[in-house]
């Protein structure tokens, strides 16, 4: 007994390194999100390429769909264009864009030059719509569901293996 | 039974300087201007409090990025409205969860975060004690 004590605090030191050691490996760095199983929230933006057009939740109309934040300053955004541009030429599902504090001449040019996979690009200079969503940088994307409820949130670069991961089974409901 | 005195003693002192918030503002504070004294005391405690999403360590009175200087406009925007701190945190719960406030609620999720330290401090009290009656 008197043994067992003894090298009980290095029992409890050891116990804590591993413990500890098994969270840093945990590659899950993803925020929480408040927003799953939530309505999109209503907001009310001017289009990227029309300063004149008012944009509302109304206008996402085809459902369901993925919104996608993303600016010409965001590297990893260029990253992921190329799937996204995939997303649309096989017609999976519609991608609206929500353009984050981004010039709207530079992020109408780079549409123009590397194609567009948006239906439309809402245009959120001031962050509104992204404070509402939660956002804390680009890209992000969020997946709505056939009822207007955001079902899943990715922070960084959407791919092949994140789409099969954490979107696709979401398309089939 | 003096030692456990002196380390209690210690102890008690550095926690008190760890619990001063650090308080430095690295925006320009002229870009809001108040109604009452209220509302500024309110707004900047506000500040200390949040934390910046993108710069997981600062808080928002401590972050010029782009994300902080958006919620800070929101906190403020808020606090010129007459809401109070706590429907202000909720707005803001509401939106990034609990992670934007440091000063987390006591709820199931965090209290391995509230009561942890308790226990470790029972835990090795509890040894020392038991440690020394051995000894004796």
């Amino acid at each position: 007994m008197k043994k067992l004590l003894d090298i009980l605090p290095l029992v409890i030191f050891v116990t804590l390194i591993i413990v500890l050691f098994s969270f840093l490996s945990n590659e899950d760095d993803q925020l929480e999100t408040a927003l799953i199983d939530e309505s999109f929230p209503e907001f009310s933006l001017t289009s990227l390429t029309d300063k004149t057009k008012v944009l509302t939740k109304s206008d996402i109309s085809e459902l369901p769909a993925l919104i996608n934040v993303w600016a010409t300053w965001c590297i990893a955004c260029k990253v992921e264009h190329p799937f996204l541009m995939q997303l649309k030429e096989e017609s999976i599902l519609p991608i609206y864009g929500l353009n984050y504090k981004d010039n709207r001449n530079k992020a109408i040019a780079l549409l123009q030059a590397d194609g567009n996979p948006f239906e439309f690009s809402i245009f959120d200079f001031e962050g509104r719509l992204a404070i509402d969503l939660g956002v804390y940088g680009a890209p992000e994307t969020f997946f709505i569901d056939k009822a207007g409820l955001i079902r899943v949130r990715h922070v960084g670069v959407i791919d092949d293996k994140v789409w099969k991961e954490k979107f696709a089974k979401y398309l089939d409901e | 039974m003096n030692k456990i005195l002196i380390i209690i003693f210690i102890c008690s002192i550095s926690l008190g300087i760890l619990s001063e918030a650090e308080q430095k503002f690295t925006f320009d504070k002229e870009a809001y201007s108040f109604d009452n004294i209220v509302q500024e005391e309110l707004f900047y405690s506000l500040l200390v409090e949040l934390r910046c999403p993108k710069c997981q360590s600062s808080n928002l009175s401590g972050s010029n990025s782009p994300i902080s200087n958006d919620l800070k406009r929101e906190v403020y925007e808020l606090v010129i409205k007459e809401q109070s701190a706590e429907e202000i945190k909720a707005y803001l719960v509401e939106r990034y969860g609990n992670f934007i406030i440091y000063n987390p609620p006591i709820e199931p999720a965090t209290y391995i975060l509230w009561f942890g330290p308790f226990l470790l401090i029972i835990l090795s009290l509890g040894s020392i004690i038991l440690y020394r009656r051995k000894q004796a």
